[in-house]
């Protein structure tokens, strides 16, 4: 994996990334999503790459990387289910959500499904308290959550995904 | 409020107003009045933090108690560090820090030595009210010295901005976040740097621990003695820590002079040849032991006295790991007999400066300028050329060779010479060419086993001392070495010597090292007015040498 490298317009989007910026440890947060849509998701060799882009230590990304719950680690399934936990979602049923989602998966937190489809993670705020229980799904969000529109979800995602679809 | 000199803040503390130079936090303006401060993040060779938030005071400038470690003094500042709103912070934040700990002190290595421990006894709650369950962070290796037991770490980050500001090798991270977050490094790429060991040091918790004292020793079990590194003409200050007799670990003493706070990992784990079971330790004649030192002394006390009055031609080889005071003996011998002396050094390895100022020197052995203060400048460069030859010319009558390296990697052009003289003597800590073709051999000190001083690169004199108890004391038991190979109690060249000087007659009797060190500073310019007692614990630059670097000193 020695060979990772960003393609042409990554590198251009890059270099204009970091003119944005007072100095390169400030555009990492954007670099690594130019990493991670090139990559498809960050694991260490990506992290790798981008720590010798821009002249960082690799702990250091890592360190960024983990930090974060929206960053696609290596080992995500195809949709990344990250339901919010944080007060407002807490008090309109968070944990019914994620118990739900947990027993029909049939994964725990940060686990993904067998078939490599589902991650459920449990994250802070999403800064969508109008709309609790809320979570989100890949870049999309999915609010004022009941049960049943959980197993919807999971349905459409699953004929999305059978379809060949997959975002 | 009264006048302030340049450069001075006046400032309250706990009632009484007191003056500090601008520019000092709050911790340190305190601590130099008296008023130490409960830290974990803080450390003086650090950048500050400000993250564990156990240094919490009251200020006059804020509603909210003040991160003591980062907020700077200044003009008409009171701070309360004892009052009840300091306190009752302090306690709320050492309740946090304890909430997922898992209070596993009797079997944790830092235990004894754990600020965590102490500030819990000072600050912490006499139980805890959590019922929860707590969280389990990772056990494992971070390198191939250092292990982490991810559930003790409170997260300072002390470990991390080490590896960012002082070795500059960046390993360490904090991953994840919240109370999941813990210090790891990036897959594949584990801490193995030459001062990797410090972050143990520095670690306020027994978080980060060294694998080579991993349950060997309870910290208060261990006897501790200042003294310095032999590993490299640096001069470390270090503890070296002992239980029983054996050497546990070394741990850098702080000397701003030398070594700030840190020491290197070559040094630190380069204690084990002390115990190594090929030492040299018992004195013998050829192939056969000698029953017990002092005949052994005796002997030697015979060759000398045999070759005083230069009646004989004499050699006498030394080597940088000798002291000050051994060096100067070593001048007496050669005075008395009309011995040339020449010196040898071990090979050099690279000379290491880190971004952080600290230095590992290519030299690798202790007191290479002393014995060249004592000896002579040339000792190690044109008079180890002139023992050369004239061992090689033959017709030498005795020669005297030290041979006190760590291990048997020393210049072996003078060691094949040796045993071209017609007597032969060696003190040794490892058998090696020189030693085997010897009519007697005596068993060298380690640097852990000497009492007396080294000079350092710089020329700084420094104390160095024994690990055995009562050191010196050893002149009261004649004649006493261990049954065990592996911990010998090894009776120096230091009081060898003086039996050989004290048989020719030369020596009333044998004094113990300070004793040596003061005939030492009355007849050798660079050392005078000094003495054992009147060095600081930081060591002396010694007069009339110049610093580091400028190569004064021939190396051969």
């Amino acid at each position: 994996m020695t060979d990772l490298a960003f393609s042409k317009d990554a590198m251009k989007e890059y270099e204009w990334m970091l003119t944005r910026y007072p100095n390169k440890e400030a555009a990492l947060l954007p670099t690594l999503r130019i990493a991670e849509r090139e990559f498809e998701n960050l694991d260490p060799a990506a992290m790798k790459y981008v720590a010798d882009l821009m002249g960082l230590s690799p702990a250091k990304v890592l360190g960024v990387v983990t930090f974060y719950t929206h960053y696609r680690r290596e080992g995500t399934g195809t949709y990344h289910l990250q339901v919010c936990s944080t007060l407002s979602c807490a008090l309109r049923g968070s944990e019914d959500v994620c118990a739900h989602l947990s027993a029909k998966l049939g994964v725990g937190l940060g686990e993904t499904t067998d078939d490599g489809l589902f991650t459920l993670s449990k994250v802070e705020c999403l800064a969508s308290c109008d709309t609790a229980p809320m979570l989100q799904c890949n870049d999309d969000y999915h609010e004022g959550l009941t049960l049943e529109d959980v197993d919807h979800l999971i349905d459409r995602l699953r004929e999305e995904a059978k379809a060949g679809g997959a975002a | 409020m009264s006048d302030s000199g340049a450069g001075m803040v006046s400032w309250v503390l706990n009632g009484d107003p007191v003056e500090s130079p601008a520019g000092m936090t709050i911790l340190e303006a305190a601590k130099a009045h008296g008023a130490e401060l409960p830290h974990f993040c803080y450390h003086p060779g650090l950048s500050i933090a400000g993250n564990c938030r156990i240094c919490l005071v009251e200020t006059n400038r804020s509603p909210k108690p003040a991160i003591s470690c980062s907020e700077r003094i200044s003009d008409g500042l009171e701070v309360q560090t004892h009052s009840e709103k300091a306190v009752e912070a302090r306690e709320g934040v050492m309740e946090f820090q304890l909430i997922n700990h898992p209070l596993d002190c009797p079997v944790c290595d830092k235990a004894g030595e754990c600020t965590l421990q102490d500030y819990s006894f000072d600050h912490g709650p006499d139980e805890s009210r959590f019922v929860e369950k707590k969280n389990i962070r990772h056990t494992k290796d971070l390198g191939p010295t250092i292990k982490i037991w991810g559930n003790r770490c409170i997260v300072c980050t002390r470990c991390i901005r080490f590896c960012d500001e002082i070795s500059g090798t960046g390993e360490l991270c904090v991953v994840a976040r919240g109370d999941r977050s813990v210090v790891d490094v990036f897959p594949g790429i584990p801490i193995d740097n030459p001062l990797a060991g410090n972050v143990v040091d520095i670690c306020p918790v027994g978080a980060l621990i060294s694998k080579d004292f991993m349950f060997q020793s309870r910290v208060w079990n261990n006897e501790h003695t200042e003294t310095v590194c032999g590993g490299c003409a640096r001069g470390c200050n270090v503890t070296v820590e002992t239980n029983e007799g054996f050497v546990k670990r070394l741990m850098p003493r702080e000397n701003t002079d030398v070594n700030d706070w840190w020491m290197c990992d070559f040094g630190r784990y380069g204690w084990r040849y002390a115990h190594d079971d090929r030492r040299v330790s018992v004195p013998r004649r050829g192939a056969e032991a000698v029953e017990t030192e002092l005949e052994a002394h005796r002997d030697l006390g015979e060759l000398v006295r045999g070759a005083w009055g230069g009646s004989k031609k004499v050699a006498i080889v030394v080597d940088p790991f000798l002291t000050c005071e051994e060096a100067h003996l070593v001048g007496r011998v050669a005075a008395g007999t009309g011995a040339t002396v020449g010196g040898w050094l071990p090979p050099s390895g690279d000379e290491l400066t880190f971004p952080g100022k600290f230095k590992i020197s290519g030299e690798k052995c202790p007191n290479r300028r002393g014995v060249e203060a004592v000896l002579g400048q040339e000792v190690f460069g044109s008079q180890a050329k002139a023992v050369e030859s004239m061992l090689n010319s033959g017709g030498v009558d005795l020669v005297i060779v030290f041979a006190g390296f760590p291990n048997a990697d020393c210049p072996d052009a003078l060691a094949s010479a040796v045993g071209k003289a017609t007597a032969r003597v060696a003190f040794t800590l490892f058998d090696g060419a020189w030693s085997e073709a010897a009519d007697l051999v005596l068993p060298s000190a380690s640097v852990f086993e000497k009492e007396g001083t080294y000079v350092n690169e710089d020329g700084r004199l420094q104390r160095v001392r024994s690990k055995d108890r009562p050191g010196d004391a050893q002149l009261a038991q004649p004649g006493l070495h261990s049954a065990s190979i592996s911990s010998p109690w090894v009776t120096s060249e230091l009081v060898a010597l003086q039996r050989a000087l004290v048989h020719v007659g030369d020596a009333e009797r044998s004094l113990s090292a300070a004793g040596v060190f003061r005939q030492l500073a009355d007849s050798n310019e660079h050392f005078k007015g000094q003495s054992h007692r009147g060095i600081p614990a930081t060591g002396v630059p010694l007069g009339g040498l110049a610093p580091a670097g400028v190569g004064e000193g021939s190396e051969s």
